[in-house]
């Protein structure tokens, strides 16, 4: 687990972006510098609790998110938050997570 | 307004939840040509032209589909965008036939996944679900679109059963279509029992995978069979990652020409008798139909308690993909077309909505990170 999320900077307008882009979208420079985002307040929640072609699949929780940096973005809820709530984000491996701020 | 090239035959395969051996994606495809060139008066030896989709067609690609099917071409396209491919394959060919790139085409798209295998393509849908979202185990579309649907919900004020009406009223007009694969009728108490699946879409608001295939054909309006008025298309857009996954997702790629398509038809929203709308989701359908400008004053809980929970307005005639099934996304465009076709040919049996002359038929879909990023709509008429 490592604390925050990375996300990708254009080094020419300083907009952030979560996923990767080729190119910036506000002004399609090429270049980008890694950044790091570690707070966003829950938006939507949702719990799956069925998974097409697993039958021993437990309900995980999901919830699209602003970072503070503006992004919206889809992350993997590790406790009860609801909308409102600011969390702490984190990544497991390619996957960002988050839990409420302690 | 495309005039010099028009549908002029539409078929399908059987749909079926299970595929059996020997049963395949090529086979279904197989059995919607064979249906579509039988409707259109058409042989096999006329086909110059073919654009295709599917998610399960690979290794093959369209050129190996034309060699099993033994067609030789002068046109080929292979499309790769979803819920929206059928409706993009359908302006590549009326241009094409316009253009003299080709003189009959088929159009064609089927899956035959099976459940294990749809889960797989769900996962894999490009490389930012394989990284970001299915290890969060997303469950596939279900959970973007369950977000989306919250939203939705959020801002214009839904209720579940609103939703609701769309599956019920859908189910009736399933009834009525020997194809679907749920036809039984569905009361608001059983679509409101059902479990849920990714809150808050529950089971019937899911749309269930299937195997089939759809296709039609596409010519000039004279080489249609005799007595049978072809269906022309007054206007026809596309759209591609329009906002950069950076909107709320509750608008589609179809805000972005709406304006430009009814003008470049002749015709208002409100002269359309029909519509198919792409439905993997009853929350899309009212995205789409808002961003057609057919919700008055953009209240959507109006229109789905009265104009579809009180059927004063057709739309998805043949079930939708909610009841008569998905078979990928690429069909599952193609068949709103075909539904589109035989109510405006006055062909569609029981469920035919009377005098209907023109249609509006949409594709939706690629939901690239928090929802889709393609969209294409059509308005469709009778010649006379």
């Amino acid at each position: 687990m490592t604390p925050g999320l990375g996300i990708w900077r254009c080094a020419n307008c300083r907009s952030g972006f979560f996923p990767q882009r080729l190119l910036c979208a506000r002004c399609h420079g090429a270049s980008f510098e890694p950044d790091r985002v570690y707070e966003a307040v829950v938006e939507e929640v949702s719990v799956i609790r069925h998974m097409l072609g697993q039958s021993d699949w437990q309900p995980r929780r999901i919830a699209s998110v602003r970072t503070s940096d503006g992004q919206r973005i889809t992350i993997g809820l590790t406790d009860e938050s609801g909308p409102g709530t600011v969390i702490e984000l984190f990544e497991q491996d390619t996957a960002p997570f988050g839990a409420a701020k302690k | 307004m495309h005039t010099d090239a028009a549908i002029v035959g539409v078929g399908q395969s059987a749909y079926t939840r299970r595929p059996q051996p020997g049963q395949s994606t090529h086979t279904f495809i197989r059995d919607a040509v064979v249906a579509a060139l039988s409707d259109a008066g058409v042989d096999a030896r006329e086909v110059d032209g073919m654009a295709a989709a599917s998610f399960s067609l690979a290794p093959d690609a369209a050129v190996d589909l034309a060699w099993k099917l033994g067609v030789s071409l002068r046109w080929l396209v292979q499309d790769s965008n979803g819920g929206s491919s059928a409706m993009n394959m359908l302006g590549h060919a009326l241009r094409a036939v316009e253009s003299g790139a080709a003189s009959v085409i088929l159009v064609v798209g089927g899956d035959a996944t099976g459940l294990g295998g749809y889960a797989k393509v769900a996962a894999n849908f490009n490389i930012v679900t394989q990284l970001h979202l299915a290890p969060l185990g997303h469950g596939g579309p279900n959970g973007v679109y369950a977000l989306v649907t919250s939203r939705q919900m959020k801002k214009y004020g839904l209720q579940k059963s609103d939703y609701g009406h769309i599956a019920i009223a859908q189910r009736a007009w399933a009834a009525h279509n020997p194809y679907a694969v749920y036809r039984t009728p569905m009361t608001m108490e059983e679509y409101l029992a059902a479990p849920l699946v990714a809150d808050p879409l529950s089971r019937y608001d899911c749309v269930p995978v299937v195997a089939g295939a759809q296709a039609i054909v596409v010519t000039h309006p004279d080489r249609g069979p005799r007595g049978r008025a072809p269906v022309r298309v007054r206007a026809h857009r596309t759209s591609f990652n329009y906002d950069n996954q950076e909107g709320d997702g509750l608008a589609t790629g179809i805000s972005t020409f709406a304006g430009e398509l009814w003008q470049a038809a002749g015709v208002r929203p409100e002269d359309v008798d029909v519509a198919a709308i792409y439905d993997d989701y009853p929350t899309m359908v009212l995205a789409q139909l808002n961003d057609l400008g057919m919700i008055a004053g953009n209240d959507l809980a109006r229109f789905a308690r009265r104009d579809i929970g009180e059927r004063r307005f057709p739309v998805n005639t043949w079930g939708g993909m909610l009841s008569a099934g998905q078979p990928g996304g690429p069909a599952g465009g193609l068949n709103g077309i075909s539904e589109a076709v035989l109510q405006l040919q006055q062909r569609a049996g029981a469920r035919q909505v009377k005098n209907a002359r023109l249609a509006v038929a949409t594709g939706y879909g690629m939901t690239m990170y928090r929802y889709g990023g393609t969209a294409a709509a059509a308005i469709l008429e009778r010649m006379e």
